[in-house]
């Protein structure tokens, strides 16, 4: 038994007003009299006086209001379906990398199962059964069937990912649940307080939190440095309450850099610097110590090659050649660079070189043979009987705001930068950030990197004139910068990416995708040759492209979802109900007794009417 | 606001023609009041006799004297007068039920009566009476005679409030402590109090040689017993404070009636063989009808 408004419980203040009107309107009237000798042989009532005086109308008011009053409330009872009615239940698993951890016998997701098998055991012939499963994303693995069979397949090929859940995920999968009597939610911890009753207000919910508190390390992130130049960085994080020893493990390049063991405080973090690496390529750290989740003990990273690169500066300004030249050196110290102005470039000895990588500042990149361009701030089309430039600017943006990046939340305060082009990206590009003209509302790409047929190609849309790239307050486009030219850096058959996000991989045809359990998808490129998938476990995949292979590495780390020890409790109101509350009576349903708590009303009324026209008659009036 | 009728012109027209009954001067001539032949002080001669020794020389007839040299005295009737009091009960009872207005068909008669005494010259006066604050209040006017000034009433008449116990017997006390001449003395009151208070105050009245005249006030609805509406009270008596739960209905409407009925008639059984006129006013509405027939039937007037 509950209220499904509480709230409208206020309404019964209405009930202590009424009964101290009626109360002082019932008391006995004084009256006034010539002389007592008049009333001598009036009959005295039969109930003894009171100034407040309670009678058997004032109850039946009393009563009809209460009962008012619970139904605006939405008094409701739980209560046994009927047998033999079909019912519809949704199964709403959490996937999240939280419910991957070691719990005792199994996951978390083990213990989700179990539950959900049981009751698909014991529910009666007929009830049919949707089984749904969210991350990042909502899957409806099993809609609506009444096979149990199937339904049990459906619950045992669920697997968690790699991926923090996203309450959007929730939300969807609550709302796909649309049409079920009931949910049941299996999940670590509980969701976001109000959810349920806004997705479902009419839909019973039944919260079924699994696991308990564990202890959890995971590497947070691993920064390989520069080879030869500076010393590389893990970070390591103790979720537990205790402290936590573990043994952690940096190979680079199949060779062991760094082994050792660790004490870590509780609730602590701690960084492990190690290197410098003698040369570039994948790093992978790895913490050997087993804990209650595995996706966050491997962490890898890419350290930028040793071998010996040419990067070409071009740019009208001599500050913003200074100025990219030393961030083009703070990404890889091995380049060497060459600065030179854009109209000086055709005659000098430059144009015959080929380069790894080509910075364009407002110009464009006619006769420049690189590997990788990135431009900034390019230059619109002028010569319009020229060939096609690769980058298409539609106009200028006098004054522009960085707002976000793809890749993150939007930052908390715009970064306002200088002017910025308008670029029509080609469809092969993916932007890395978003910005909008100062005071407008349309957005357009502030960084893009792309790979097609001549190399991979980036851009950074605004101006770093004045020596933005160096300026404190801005910073946040100076990193973006040094991202931009991360990006178009790695080799092309290597990537490292965060598990969950999307990955787009040039393969110029259709592909292969091998995951780290060894599964194999064939994927379809897009018009661009483009093939993309979304990893969502931890580890190595690999794109086979013909005879082409491209590795994609993807990390996982959330520190909400990692943290195993902090587990709310789940709140009272959606305490999961016992099992034999279902098993023994079928599906309890919440029936509100608003019809019922209405007629009692109108029965109360009925009968202090006719308990005031009894009176009247009595009396021999017409009114009372 | 019923006592204002008292001073309207068409209610004096109509009062003009009346003459308040008594026994005490019996008139010789019908509808027409006399008093008795009573020697004493006066300027009317009413006979001669023969002079005798202290008599005073200056009724001396000094002509008669010269012409028959006989000594006679002339002697004169004397000037009597019959004083008439109008008591009005001016009690809180006097005033329930409200809508009734006891009192202001009270004030009416007892003005009325008063301006149909001083029709003879006779001197009146109104006095209202009730136990205030623990001591009697006796509120009365001066004395008026001639009709000219009976609009001298009217101030009094409409500045009496109701309040406080009736109390007859210890008002008549009070009145009588002023030892006037035996007159006509007329009370007017609903006499809700017991027999014994109002035989007490009445028989004082008759042992002082008053003519007394009683004139019993109810109001309609307290006559017919039907206020107030029905159901349960807790009745309180307007000038003693004592409460009592009654229970009000058509039955107990009809008891109420006949208590009524049943004091009236105590009342009347006191008076009427002791010489006291009864007559009842029953009603604030009947005013024209209690003064034009019931107080003549009655011999309250003639």
């Amino acid at each position: 038994m509950g209220f499904l408004n509480p709230g409208n419980l206020i309404y019964g203040l209405g009930l202590v007003l009424l009964v101290l009107i009626y109360l002082r309107s019932r008391s006995r009237p004084t009256i006034d009299v010539s002389s007592l000798m008049l009333f001598e042989a009036a009959s005295a009532p039969v109930a003894k006086s009171r100034m407040l005086r309670v009678d058997l109308l004032f109850w039946l008011e009393a009563l009809a209001l209460g009962a008012l009053t619970l139904a605006l409330a939405g008094l409701y009872v739980r209560r046994a379906a009927p047998v033999g009615q079909h019912r519809s239940r949704a199964l709403v698993f959490d996937l999240g990398a939280g419910m991957g951890s070691l719990d005792g016998r199994g996951t978390r997701l083990d213990a989700a199962k179990t539950q959900a098998l049981e009751i698909v055991d014991e529910a009666p012939l007929g009830d049919d059964f949707s089984v749904i499963g969210y991350a990042i994303e909502t899957e409806t693995t099993r809609a609506h069937s009444a096979n149990k069979s199937e339904v049990r397949r459906a619950i045992a090929a669920l697997a968690p990912d790699a991926v923090a859940v996203r309450p959007a995920a929730l939300r969807a999968a609550l709302i796909d649940a649309r049409g079920a009597a009931t949910i049941d939610l299996f999940a670590d911890r509980p969701p976001p307080s109000g959810l349920t009753d806004e997705v479902r207000p009419d839909t019973r919910v039944n919260f079924h939190q699994v696991g308990g508190p564990a202890d959890n390390l995971a590497i947070v992130a691993l920064d390989p440095g520069i080879p030869h130049a500076s010393e590389g960085r893990c970070v390591l994080r103790n979720f537990s309450m205790r402290p936590q020893q573990c043994e952690l493990m940096i190979e680079a390049g199949g060779k062991e850099v760094f082994h050792s063991p660790l004490i870590l405080e509780p609730r602590a973090q701690m960084i492990v610097p190690f290197g410098p690496l003698a040369a570039g390529g994948l790093v992978h750290a790895r913490i050997l110590t087993p804990d209650a989740l595995a996706a966050d003990n491997d962490h890898y990273a890419l350290a930028p090659s040793i071998a010996q690169a040419r990067a070409l500066v071009m740019s009208p300004e001599s500050e913003v050649r200074d100025d990219l030249a030393r961030v083009v050196l703070a990404v890889n110290p091995n380049f060497l660079v060459t600065a030179v102005d854009p109209a000086l470039f055709v005659r000098s000895k430059a144009a015959a070189q080929q380069y790894d990588l080509a910075v364009l500042h407002d110009c464009d990149a006619r006769g420049v043979r690189a590997a990788a361009k990135l431009f900034i701030f390019p230059e619109p089309r002028l010569d319009r009987a020229g060939p096609a430039p690769l980058l298409l600017v539609t106009g200028t943006a006098a004054l522009a705001e960085f707002q976000a990046r793809t890749d993150a939340a939007p930052l908390i305060a715009p970064v306002l930068l200088g002017s910025a082009r308008l670029v029509e990206l080609p469809g092969w590009m993916d932007p890395l950030a978003r910005g909008a003209s100062a005071g407008g509302h349309d957005s357009f790409p502030l960084a893009a990197t792309g790979r097609n047929a001549s190399g991979e190609v980036g851009v950074i849309t605004f101006d770093i004139r004045n020596h933005l790239l160096l300026d404190p307050d801005r910073m946040d486009a100076l990193v973006l910068t040094i991202d931009t030219l991360r990006d178009l850096l790695v080799p092309a058959d290597l990537k490292v990416v965060a598990a969950g996000s999307f990955v787009p991989v040039s393969a110029f045809g259709r592909a292969t995708l091998v995951t780290p359990e060894g599964s194999r998808t064939v994927l379809s490129p897009d018009q661009w040759g483009r093939v993309h998938f979304r990893p969502s476990q931890a580890g190595r995949y690999f794109v086979i492209a013909g005879t082409r292979s491209i590795e994609v590495v993807a990390n996982y780390y959330d520190a909400a979802e990692s943290d195993l020890a902090a587990v709310p409790a789940p709140p009272p109101a959606q305490a999961a109900p016992r099992a034999t509350d279902a098993s023994a009576y079928g599906e309890v349903r919440v029936a509100p007794a608003t019809m019922l708590l209405v007629v009692l009303a109108l029965l109360f009324i009925l009968a202090e009417s006719a308990l005031i026209v009894r009176q009247a008659s009595r009396w021999r009036v017409r009114h009372v | 606001m019923l006592e204002t009728r008292a001073f309207e012109p068409e209610l004096i027209q109509r009062l003009d023609g009346l003459i308040l009954g008594t026994k005490r001067a019996r008139t010789i001539r019908a509808g027409q009041r006399n008093i008795g032949r009573v020697h004493g002080g006066g300027i009317e001669v009413e006979n001669f006799r023969q002079y005798a020794e202290g008599d005073d020389l200056r009724f001396l007839d000094w002509n008669a004297f010269a012409r028959l040299d006989h000594l006679a005295i002339r002697t004169f009737r004397a000037d009597r007068q019959v004083e008439l009091t109008v008591m009005v009960d001016a009690s809180a009872s006097m005033a329930i039920p409200e809508r009734d207005d006891k009192l202001g068909l009270a004030l009416a008669l007892g003005a009325g009566l008063a301006y149909i005494a001083m029709g003879e010259n006779d001197p009146v006066r109104l006095v209202a009476f009730a136990h205030r604050r623990g001591g009697q209040t006796l509120e009365s006017t001066p004395f008026h005679r001639r009709r000219e000034s009976y609009i001298g009433f009217r101030p009094f008449v409409t500045a009496i409030r109701c309040g406080g116990e009736t109390r007859l017997a210890a008002a008549v006390g009070e009145l009588l402590l002023e030892r006037r001449q035996p007159g006509i003395l007329i009370v007017i009151s609903d006499f809700l109090v017991s027999p014994g208070d109002y035989e007490d105050a009445l028989g004082q009245l008759l042992a002082a040689r008053h003519e007394v005249k009683v004139i019993h006030v109810m109001g309609d609805r307290e006559a017919a017993g039907t206020y107030p509406p029905p159901g349960a009270y807790r009745a309180r008596d307007c000038e003693s404070g004592e409460m009592r739960e009654v229970m009000i209905g058509p039955r107990e409407a009809e008891t109420c009636r006949q208590r009524v009925e049943l004091h009236a008639d105590g009342l009347r059984d006191f008076c009427n063989p002791r010489g006291i006129a009864y007559a009842r006013a029953f009603g604030a509405s009947q005013l024209d009808a209690i003064i034009a027939q019931e107080f003549p039937r009655l011999g309250v007037i003639t």
